[in-house]
């Protein structure tokens, strides 16, 4: 037996001017053990993805037509197979994210570029949360390499690879 | 440890591979072996090796050196067997090629030059064999584009012992009744299953990754691709299983390999059905070269697949089997492969050169290394000459087929140059070319940075 998805409109909020953030992190505050959480806006809530997908939430999106969205985020149950970084691992030690990456849509190797461009412009010990639609193999290495933590894992669909990247101490060089 | 690293020999793998292709189509240029020849000739023979394992084989296990790990997200193990291996392969198939130039009478060689060869190239075969399979088997459970590569080796260690048996014989180093069974009859399925297993079946697996990857195409395991893994993976089983059959001088042959064909047919369907919907549901509208080369490999396999059922229905297999393998070498995995190349040297070379410059400087993008417009037309003309080629031989129009492979070895030759110019960075604008930081890549042997990887 399944709960139904909790339904949200925050079209009329928009329309008013408003920014319905807050709304949205109280309804999903609200939100039984389990249930989901179905989202209409007035434009693709592109932002809310990445903040949805920290909270354990995976997302389908749905066009309605006239500009408007739906879309449902679906609590992850059991999700497996953690790849994280070589050396010793506390991911409970890590602080929030300091930076988001929504970087789903960009083309191979953009991810990996972008990625290690935020990451240079972080001070060590903040960490980074990024979304890709590939598990980005060639990355990890690199790094490796810069002396940065690393965990990541695919959503509960399998399309979505999540990583959290905690930033190194400066002066790691090449070939180090 | 998770993720790839760059495989430090993969491209000195490219560059002896491209070698061969480039000897072997100088010969089809000046009329050495098939169709001047006879199918079973010693010159033939010597050509058919030039592709199949100097060009095509060192091609495949060049690109599996890099993309084992990419298939099972993990680094490949024992990387030190690369370079023995190669070292071992090239001479091995340089030997086997003049060992079988030798067979023909046109140079004096002694007779143990054949098995020596063959002995050199299994060797090879079996070092980077098994780093492969010792990195798959820790890998295990295997996703299914993994499990492809895996029936694609077994194929190949059937193949090079049915090989290294008829080098063996020929050398005269074997006469068990055996042995020389094997040789008269195991030719075709040592054909069938370097072409059709080995090759054209790791192929299979690895593309499923490589157009989902680059297409930004949905990648999840379906049930057709899996289809796809049965039917093809039983296809080759049956045609391994005659070997059995042959020692023991049993007959029921054909009670095996008609199920195969109907299996390796029905394995194509699923798999050219599976590669049209990974193109139409990509995310990315505009696709670049390698992948747009890529479509005439796929028709290419399609319109060969139509020929064998064609040929078998109308029991004219012996007249058309030369067409036949031509298409699938050249049209299909030769295509595959150069258009892949396109796309693989200038990735290679990117994160080569720039990986260690990423996010601290301003780096080109891979596309830059490339100037698609310019290499587009030499794959247009690359095509055109299989396709007058196969018509050529189909009808025994022997000077238009070396005329066809004139213009073929001229579009690759500027593709080489091409690959060369991505290696070179030549195209990149020279503001942009060398930061601080980046590394000028060899051409084809790993810089110091390579070297020092763990």
């Amino acid at each position: 037996m399944t709960i139904e998805p909790h339904e949200l409109d925050v079209r009329p909020i928009l329309r008013g001017g408003g920014d319905p953030f807050q709304v949205i992190m109280n309804a999903v505050d609200n939100l039984a053990p389990g249930q989901a959480l179905r989202l209409i806006a007035s434009f693709r809530p592109v932002p809310l993805f990445s903040v949805m997908a920290g909270r354990g939430f995976s997302h389908q999106e749905e066009a309605l037509g006239n500009g408007d969205w739906a879309v449902l985020f679906t609590p992850e149950g059991q999700v497996d197979d953690v790849r994280m970084s070589a050396g010793d691992m506390d991911l409970n030690g890590w602080t929030d994210p300091v930076r988001q990456l929504d970087l789903t849509e960009l083309d191979p190797p953009e991810p990996m570029v972008r990625i290690l461009a935020a990451v240079e412009k972080m001070e060590a010990g903040e960490v980074l949360f990024a979304l890709l639609s590939r598990e980005p193999l060639f990355l990890y290495p690199e790094l490796a390499k810069r002396g940065h933590r690393w965990a990541g894992n695919f959503d509960v669909t399998g399309e979505v690879y999540r990583i959290l990247i905690r930033v190194g101490k400066p002066g790691h060089h090449v070939g180090a | 440890m998770f993720g790839a690293t760059l495989s430090r020999w993969t491209m000195s793998y490219f560059a002896a591979a491209l070698a061969f292709l480039l000897i072997g189509e100088t010969m089809m240029v000046l009329g050495y072996g098939y169709p001047a020849a006879a199918i079973e000739a010693p010159e033939t023979l010597a050509l058919v090796h030039t592709i199949a394992l100097g060009w095509l084989s060192l091609l495949m296990a060049g690109a599996l050196l890099q993309f084992v790990p990419v298939l099972v997200g993990r680094p490949l193990c024992c990387t030190h067997l690369a370079l023995p291996a190669l070292v071992l392969l090239v001479a091995g198939i340089g030997g086997l090629v003049l060992g079988f130039v030798g067979l023909s009478g046109s140079i004096d060689l002694p007779p143990i030059v054949l098995p020596v060869a063959a002995a050199l190239t299994i060797a090879g075969f079996a070092l980077i064999g098994a780093a492969f399979a010792v990195t798959l088997w820790r890998a295990r459970p295997l996703p299914l584009t993994a499990r492809f590569v895996v029936v694609g080796l077994g194929a190949l260690v059937v193949t090079v012992l049915l090989g290294g048996n008829y080098a063996f014989v020929r050398g005269g180093l074997a006469e068990a009744d055996a042995a020389i069974a094997l040789t008269l009859e195991g030719v075709s399925l040592h054909a069938v299953l370097g072409l059709g297993g080995w090759l054209t079946f790791t192929t299979m697996g690895v593309s499923y990754r490589l157009l989902t990857m680059f297409m930004l195409s949905p990648d999840a395991e379906r049930r057709s691709s899996r289809v796809v893994w049965l039917s093809g993976s039983g296809a080759l089983g049956l045609v391994a299983g005659v070997v059995p059959l042959i020692l023991a001088g049993s007959p029921g042959r054909l009670a095996l390999l008609v199920p195969a064909a109907c299996l390796g047919v029905l394995a194509v369907v699923f798999y050219a059905s599976d590669i049209f919907r990974i193109y139409r549901e990509r995310r990315r509208r505009e696709i670049e070269l390698n992948t747009r080369a890529s479509i005439g490999a796929f028709g290419a396999l399609a319109a060969a697949t139509v020929l064998f059922v064609g040929l078998l229905v109308t029991d004219r297999m012996e007249q058309g089997i030369g067409s036949l393998v031509y298409l699938v070498a050249f049209g299909w995995l030769t295509g595959m492969g150069l258009a892949q190349l396109y796309k693989i040297i200038p990735f290679m070379t990117w994160l080569e050169c720039y990986g260690p410059a990423l996010g601290r400087t301003p780096t080109p993008r891979v596309q830059d290394l490339v100037v698609e417009r310019r290499a587009f037309g030499w794959f247009r003309a690359f095509y055109a000459s299989v396709l007058i080629a196969t018509l050529s031989l189909s009808v025994g129009a022997q000077p238009l087929f070396r005329l066809a492979s004139l213009c073929q070895l001229v579009a690759i030759l500027v593709l080489v140059l091409e690959f060369t110019r991505a290696r070179r960075l030549s195209n990149v604008p020279a503001s942009l070319r060398l930061p601080t930081g980046a590394q000028r890549p060899h051409l084809f042997l790993p810089s110091f940075q390579l070297w020092r990887q763990p």
